[in-house]
């Protein structure tokens, strides 16, 4: 579903991302680990065409991003460390918004509804003004906005940094679940406990390079651990 | 998608408190400027009524003094003699009538007299009003609807599209939206149309609203459609600005200074600028040497009178009653024809005036596309009538209408006639006759095509650079 092909980003001579290689089947929950500035969210913003690529493809569905900016991001979901909304409306209103900014069908408001509750917010959040809303439900709206949108890939940047455990474990289990209906998702993280709980798999990432991929089944907690402090001190 | 971008943008601006106070205050100061423009327009009906009302009893008072038989009392003031009528007693008001829409531009219209008294004595004598000072002087003027929309209305315009892109990315919708199948150039589209929407409906309502307030008839309502048309091109041209603005990416307080400058390059400096450069370029001779000239020239006719006189008989033997000789002592006439002369010296001298007021003109004319406050300033006036264009118009007729006076008048002091009731009758009178709407259409046209042009300039370098909008960092 996703894939990227030498996928390559420089700033004035500096690599960003150099030659990045990887591809997420539909199902699967990649997670990029690293430092910051390793290359996690270059990543993202290059499947998302928000920057251009200095070299590589980028593909989403067999489709180059670049080529076809619109079309791949029907396929597509982007969850920010901050999902960012409009604060002087609803959540369903924000919802019904990006819904429609999104290309699919018109919802009734009642469908909308049931997005809320199938990310697990309370009813009447769903009519509240978006100021008055945590982080943590900022961000399963932002899973809600997929839902409605039906993406088939969802790229996520640190979607969990400041979540209490509570709200960040609710979001994992919305991932597996999204995951488990054929979604395929890309997500930079900081949580190597996270990862392992809800990844399948697992890629270190380090001054823009991909150095290991892992399967998250085939090691424990302490092994993830170890041998990313050992690709961080290259 | 389009249309939900612009019912979304309506919510979000519909819950900015700050957007109806602004719109509240613009139908503040625009009414408050029609009010002005309205007052003045009263005002100058009001003065040439009663020139009408002075000019109807004065004549109809000699004319009944005609009808009663008496004696004149001085030779000077003389009801019955066609040089007192005509050289001063019998004057007559040219007039400028304002237009239907003048209410809404004051223009030029309160630099320059709209009223004439016009008599059989030379144009000096009436015209002594005549500005000399440079006719392009577009930074001055009352406080009317046309100063609101060229000079307040791009605030406005600002106000609502300095952070039209920048605001999104800096409370980090942006990325939200463009993670959406939605082109940049859509989203940035559907929200200037709703602001145009409502910035025109505003702006196009208040023009409507004071008009009729003003008791425009709809008669006129093509040169309202006219000027509407304006406002809207105008206003495009600033939304133009502000989508080429936030497309370089910048954030909002960059935005707002950038714009800002913009506005006062075109507004203000530009006007200004283009001022000095023809002032400087054509200066107007000092009035002082025309005062003089006028002076030596009729000084040197009277001394030459004799020879002035038999000249004017020769250039007008009608004049000479038949079967007499010249009188080289006809008083009467010897004055007319030292006038003719006087006039024929000062010829050159006014040509410089005009002439280098003409090279003024025409250089405004090239400068003006400089600035659009300009262009549309000036599309403006002429729409209200209070342009220099009609103004010239104007000048024109009362030219021809001093020449008929003349005309009337000359022969019957010449045949030493004495005025009859019927004479009185025939003095000829003065009528405005308006531009063609034909003439106004081409001149405002030619300002609409200065407007959409620069508009559509904005529009593409805006899409051009909307290209490469870094969406993030």
């Amino acid at each position: 579903m996703l894939k990227a092909t030498d996928l390559t980003k420089t700033y004035n001579g500096v690599a960003a991302l150099d030659r990045l290689n990887l591809e997420v089947a539909p199902g699967d929950v990649f997670c990029l680990l690293g430092a910051n500035g390793a290359g996690k969210t270059t990543t993202i913003n290059l499947f998302l065409n928000f920057i251009e690529p200095s070299g590589g493809t980028a593909q989403v569905n067999g489709l180059d991003v670049t080529r076809q900016p619109l079309e791949t991001k029907r396929w597509l979901a982007y969850i920010p460390e901050q999902v960012m909304l409009y604060r002087h409306l609803t959540g369903l209103e924000n919802l019904d918004y990006f819904t429609a900014l999104s290309g699919t069908d018109h919802y009734p408001p009642d469908q909308l509804r049931a997005f809320f509750k199938q990310v697990g917010l309370q009813d009447g959040v769903a009519d509240q003004r978006v100021s008055t809303y945590s982080k943590g439900m900022r961000q399963k709206v932002g899973i809600a906005i997929a839902l409605a949108k039906q993406a088939k890939a969802l790229l996520l940047d640190e979607p969990t940094s400041g979540l209490d455990p509570k709200a960040s474990n609710e979001f994992s289990r919305l991932l597996q679940r999204l995951s488990g209906e054929g979604v395929a998702v890309l997500m930079a993280t900081h949580d190597l406990f996270r990862a392992k709980e809800s990844g399948t798999r697992v890629g270190i990432m380090n001054q823009g390079q991909l150095k290991q991929t892992l399967t998250t089944a085939e090691i424990g907690h302490a092994d993830l651990e170890r041998i990313y402090l050992e690709q961080m001190h290259d | 998608m389009l249309g939900r971008i612009i019912r979304h943008e309506w919510t979000n601006l519909a819950a900015d408190r700050t957007v109806w106070v602004l719109a509240g205050l613009m139908a503040l100061i625009s009414l408050y400027g029609v009010y002005n423009g309205a007052t003045w327009s009263a005002f100058q009906r009001e003065n040439i009524a009663m020139a009408l009302d002075e000019e109807r009893d004065r004549l109809a008072g000699h004319r009944a003094f005609v009808e009663s038989g008496q004696e004149p009392a001085s030779r000077f003031r003389n009801p019955l003699s066609p040089d007192s009528v005509g050289g001063s007693m019998g004057r007559r008001y040219a007039y400028l009538p304002p237009a239907p829409l003048a209410p809404l531009s004051v223009g030029q219209s309160d630099l320059y007299p709209y009223y004439f008294q016009v008599s059989t004595n030379s144009k000096q004598s009436f015209l002594n009003t005549h500005e000399l000072e440079n006719p392009s002087n577009l930074l001055s003027g009352r406080f009317d609807l046309a100063f609101v929309v060229v000079y307040l209305l791009p605030l406005l315009i600002l106000a609502l599209s300095y952070d039209l892109l920048s605001s999104e990315r800096e409370q980090g919708t942006m990325a939200m939206l463009l993670s959406q199948p939605l082109p940049l150039w859509t989203l940035a589209l559907g929200k200037i149309a709703l602001r145009a929407l409502v910035v025109l409906a505003l702006a196009l309502g208040f023009s409507l609203a004071g008009y009729t307030a003003a008791g425009g008839a709809l008669a006129s309502m093509d040169a309202l459609l006219l000027w509407m048309a304006v406002v809207a091109a105008y206003s495009l041209l600033w939304f133009g600005l502000a989508v080429a603005a936030n497309a370089l990416g910048k954030g909002s307080a960059t935005n707002a200074m950038l714009l800002a400058g913009i506005w006062l390059v075109v507004v203000v400096i530009t006007p200004a600028a283009v001022n000095l450069v023809v002032t400087t370029s054509y200066p107007i001779p000092s009035r002082v040497e025309l005062v003089q000239a006028l002076r030596t020239a009729t000084e040197d006719a009277n001394a030459r009178s004799a020879e002035v006189l038999s000249q004017y008989y020769t250039d007008h033997p009608e004049y000479l009653p038949e079967g007499e000789q010249p009188d080289p002592n006809d008083f009467t006439l010897r004055s007319y024809a030292v006038r003719e002369d006087v006039e024929r010296a000062m010829a050159p001298v006014l040509e410089r005036y005009d002439g280098q007021l003409l090279r003024q003109q025409t250089l405004v004319n090239r400068l003006k596309w400089l600035s659009p406050a300009v262009v549309a300033q000036e599309a403006l006036n002429d729409i209200a009538g209070t342009g220099l264009a009609r103004y010239q118009h104007f000048l024109g007729v009362v030219d021809r209408y001093h020449d008929e006076l003349r005309s009337y008048f000359i022969p019957k002091v010449s045949a030493r006639a004495t005025m009859t009731t019927a004479d009185y009758d025939a003095i000829p009178v003065f009528e405005y006759q308006e531009e063609s709407f034909g003439e106004i259409l081409g001149r405002v046209s030619a300002g609409i095509v200065g407007l959409a042009l620069p508009m559509l300039l904005a529009f593409g370098v805006g899409a051009r650079i909307l290209r490469s909008y870094p969406v993030v960092g």
